[in-house]
């Protein structure tokens, strides 16, 4: 998810967030691993099907593992969404890998 | 937000809180096919030097027979070995680097990376010079695309060692 969140950034999740309202495309969410039970991820709301499914994508695109992969989500996996996250250092330069 | 992390360790530590994944695993981005390419010259070179191998004969002293035969297992083991590594580097090439956009674009690489594997196989499996060859086609057909997917243009040039095969290289000058 770099560069909204790092490794080691603390993030708080506000769990109540979609009781009133639906994630909205842009929301920097958590929600539980389709693909690994037990698992939390931390992915970015990029789109909602027909459905009303959620592709979720990271913002380091070339190096995540999301929606292109394991393909939109249910609701009921989103946790809730981020609501404040800290810093664990200061941010280096970005990887410097990202293939087209 | 320094204090505000510290705040929050402090927490943690006292009450741990579950972990959130931002990737699937180190995406460490370094990736390159020329370790696919060499090990397919390395299984070409050992299928060379077994078909280079005369047998000592019927009447050959111990000392020769030992040395005919360790070549033999010394040959055998190294194509077994970087056969497997090119096996295991095509796979990470496929299952990390590659994206889907890439498979848009190259469509052939799934096609490509199944011929790739298989011609790994029976070079594994068999003393078998055209398979061994495959393995450094199909290779450099894979660096052809890998490089095309990085925008860096490629030569073709007869590789510098004793197998001395066309091979795909990075035009990175």
């Amino acid at each position: 998810m770099s560069p909204a969140v790092g490794p080691g950034d603390y993030v708080l999740v506000n769990r109540w967030a979609y009781r009133s309202h639906a994630p909205e495309v842009g929301d920097l969410v958590v929600l539980r691993n389709p693909e690994r039970e037990g698992q939390f991820l931390c992915k970015r709301i990029a789109g909602v099907t027909d459905s009303g499914a959620y592709v979720v994508l990271g913002d380091n695109t070339a190096a995540s593992r999301d929606s292109r992969q394991f393909g939109p989500v249910p609701r009921g996996l989103i946790v809730g969404k981020v609501w404040r996250s800290a810093r664990a250092g200061p941010r280096g330069p970005a990887r410097p890998e990202s293939p087209p | 937000m320094p204090l505000l992390h510290s705040f929050l360790r402090a927490i943690d530590r006292a009450s741990p809180a579950p972990v959130a994944h931002a990737h699937c695993d180190i995406p460490c981005g370094i990736y390159d096919p020329h370790h696919a390419q060499l090990a397919a010259h390395t299984v070409i070179r050992m299928v060379d030097l077994l078909g280079q191998l005369e047998h000592p004969g019927t009447d050959a002293t111990l000392p020769q027979k030992k040395e005919f035969h360790s070549k033999i297992a010394r040959y055998t083991a190294t194509k077994e070995q970087h056969a497997e590594v090119y096996k295991s580097e095509v796979r990470i090439l496929w299952a990390d680097y590659f994206k889907p956009e890439h498979l848009q674009q190259f469509p052939q690489l799934h096609d490509l990376v199944w011929k790739a594997l298989k011609a790994g196989s029976k070079a594994r499996q068999e003393v078998n010079l055209q398979a061994s060859e495959d393995m450094l086609k199909h290779a450099n057909e894979i660096a052809e695309i890998f490089w095309k997917t990085k925008g860096v243009p490629t030569i073709k040039a007869k590789a510098p060692y004793p197998t001395g095969r066309e091979t795909v290289y990075p035009s990175l000058g």
